[in-house]
């Protein structure tokens, strides 16, 4: 182990150093801009204060916000997570001469720009009139759309050097389809479920481009609450908001990498 | 509750107008569906509290903090009174929603905008009921003053004026007039707006109109936003605020609405409000044409209640907003600023042609951004 690291040239060490700080900084600046004790958002901020987090915890608009695009990116994942699991299966298992164009298909969602799909889809549900624009079910149909192509991803990949005697061998020794699969193919392609699970509600819970023309009346998800404060009021109050978006998903990160490793659920 | 509905009436004139329609649909092929419909119906309101019978109203406004404002101040007690639920959209912008569904399918019944988006979805197709039939259904609008309608599309409920912002500890002597802006002394220490904010569309249009022939003068337009770099872009008014505060813009363009606002927060700005045009930035709603009777007649009850002072007054000393109705006494907060509510204040209000500004807009756009983008 010792081996490996040092075997890394210096050079690639400070270029990882300097990206993981290009990333982080970021996340630096909205939490200071969120503890910001002036009256706009701006960095470096005029003292500390709690006064945008306080804002934030006693607005309806933006606590409601955050409940609402957590419960919406929790739908999303879960959805995304079988159906996404489900096709990777099917396009690495196929031998069929059409996988390859499906799983071009299965990846346009992220290929096209969002505001592109967004406005896409309100048009079908507004023409076709099946009564899916700008309601719940409409706007879930759509960050499924989104993150189903990083499950299929991620599962895609771990299935790549799956051996499939393995679950040959199970059903050989008397093991059903569906107990082969549980016990064997699921625990090898867990790593894979799992990070695709992480990206779906991260994508899910930031989405903001598809959203704006699928929005729910009286329902705004937490980045347009917060782009619509900064267009109007420009408070650091999206960015307390920013502040606890983090936090949320720094959390769900840690705990879908602990419920969804399904090497400890089916470990029994 | 009181229940004091007319309902939709079956009236002679409803009958003839159907009838009248129904042989010109027989004479030239036109399609019926249009003419039974229940928005065919008329709907009239007289401004008393009707019962709602639950019905769904949809509109479209601003999010944020005008949202819970709004909610705490009138909406909460409106589906109170009208047994009503409001379906509250706050994801701008509405133009493509309008279009995509086409007039017959609005996703809104009321909407609240500004002028420049306004006309464009007006001249896109037949979205809105026509003004004066609105009027006719607003029994508050003959309390309000006479430019809050003259738009022709839709009924200004609040407003205020544009102006320019100006660091008093950094500007002497203070800003005289429009073209104050273009001095040298203001040389990348001001601040205008991205070519798709509504402050820079109505800045350019009165650069056109003040430094050209008249507003369709584009290429004078073109020649002062030139002349006017270097300049600090912004692309949101509580931006410009921000780099107000910090001195990095001394002057700026904007409304007098965030200028008293940041003047009670104890920064030293004050506005420079244009006298040589004066366009203002209005909140003005449209009622959607084809929508079911009791939506819209609720849209009718909804916009008659906003006209009223207790409202206009709230708009005033929350937003710094100037009222439409004249019998409001301006707010403290805005009395202190100067601002009156009298008829010789509110002469002379001046409206763009938007839909010339629509028309060209695409070259507009093209052009400012490669001089902004140097």
């Amino acid at each position: 182990m010792m081996r490996e690291e040092s075997a890394i040239p210096l050079v690639f060490k400070v270029i990882a150093g300097f990206a993981l700080v290009v990333l982080l900084l970021p996340l630096v600046i909205v939490v200071l801009a969120g503890l910001n004790a002036g009256d706009y958002l701006t960095f470096p901020p005029q003292g500390l204060s709690l006064r945008w987090v306080k804002s934030f915890l006693s607005s309806p608009v933006f606590l409601s916000a955050y409940f609402y695009s957590f419960l919406l990116a929790l739908c999303a994942t879960l959805i995304s997570t079988v159906v996404g699991t489900l096709a990777a299966l099917y396009l690495a298992r196929s031998s069929s001469k059409t996988s390859g164009a499906m799983r071009g298909f299965f990846m346009l969602p992220i290929v096209l720009p969002g505001v592109v799909l967004g406005l896409a889809l309100y048009v079908f549900f507004t023409t076709t009139d099946i009564g899916l624009a700008r309601t719940f079910p409409g706007l879930l149909i759509c960050h499924v759309l989104v993150t189903c192509p990083f499950v299929i991803a991620t599962v895609t990949a771990s299935l790549v050097g799956f051996d499939i005697s393995l679950e040959e061998a199970a059903r050989s020794l008397g093991a059903s389809p569906w107990t082969a699969f549980r016990k064997i193919t699921l625990r090898i392609i867990a790593p894979g479920i799992s990070a695709g699970c992480i990206f779906a509600f991260i994508v899910s819970f930031g989405q903001f481009e598809t959203t704006l023309f699928l929005a729910v009346p009286n329902h705004e998800p937490l980045p347009m609450a917060m782009y619509i404060s900064l267009r109007y009021k420009f408070e650091p109050t999206a960015a307390a908001a920013g502040i606890f978006a983090i936090a949320l998903v720094v959390i769900s990160t840690i705990v879908t990498s602990r419920l969804v490793s399904l090497r400890r659920v089916f470990k029994a | 509750m009181k229940s004091t509905s007319k309902g939709i009436l079956s009236t002679r004139r409803g009958f003839l107008k159907g009838s009248a329609a129904g042989a010109l649909a027989l004479g030239t092929g036109v399609n019926l569906f249009n003419i039974n419909h229940a928005w065919s119906q008329d709907v009239t309101y007289d401004g008393a509290v009707f019962d709602g019978g639950g019905a769904t109203l949809r509109i479209a406004e601003w999010g944020g903090f005008w949202q819970e404002i709004m909610r705490k101040e009138l909406l909460d007690q409106f589906e109170k009174d009208f047994n009503c639920k409001i379906a509250y959209e706050s994801s701008f912008p509405w133009f493509p929603k309008f279009v995509a569904g086409g007039p017959q399918k609005p996703p809104f019944a009321l909407v609240n905008w500004n002028y420049g988006e306004m006309f464009k979805t007006a001249s896109a197709g037949d979205f809105f009921t026509p003004l004066d039939e609105v009027v006719a259904n607003l029994p508050n609008a003959k309390l309000i003053w006479p430019f809050a309608t003259e738009n022709g599309v839709g009924v200004t409920w609040s407003y205020s004026r544009y102006c320019y912002a100006y660091r008093t500890d950094l500007v002497d002597p203070k800003p005289a007039n429009f073209k104050s802006f273009w001095e040298e002394k203001f040389a990348g220490k001001r601040g205008a707006y991205i070519t798709s904010n509504g402050l820079q569309m109505d800045f350019f249009i009165a650069a056109c109109k003040l430094f050209g022939k008249d507003q369709y003068d584009l290429e004078a337009g073109y020649e002062a936003m030139r002349k006017a770099m270097p300049m600090k872009i912004s692309d949101f008014t509580g931006n410009m605020q921000t780099l107000l505060e910090r001195g990095e813009v001394e002057l700026a363009v904007q409304h007098d609405a965030e200028v008293y606002q940041q003047m009670d927060k104890g920064i030293k700005v004050a506005p420079m409000l244009w006298e040589e045009v004066k366009p203002i930035l209005t909140q003005t709603k449209t009622v959607s044409r084809y929508i079911e009777p009791m939506e819209k007649k609720l849209a009718y009850a909804l916009l008659n209640r906003t006209l009223e002072t207790k409202l206009q007054s709230v708009m005033g000393s929350t937003f710094y907003q100037r009222p439409v109705n004249k019998d409001v006494v301006i707010t403290e907060n805005l009395a202190s600023k100067g601002v009156t509510n009298t008829a010789d204040s509110v002469a002379g209000y001046w409206t763009p042609d938007w839909k010339s500004y629509n028309e060209n807009e695409e070259d507009i756009v093209e052009t400012v951004n490669g001089i902004f983008a140097g």
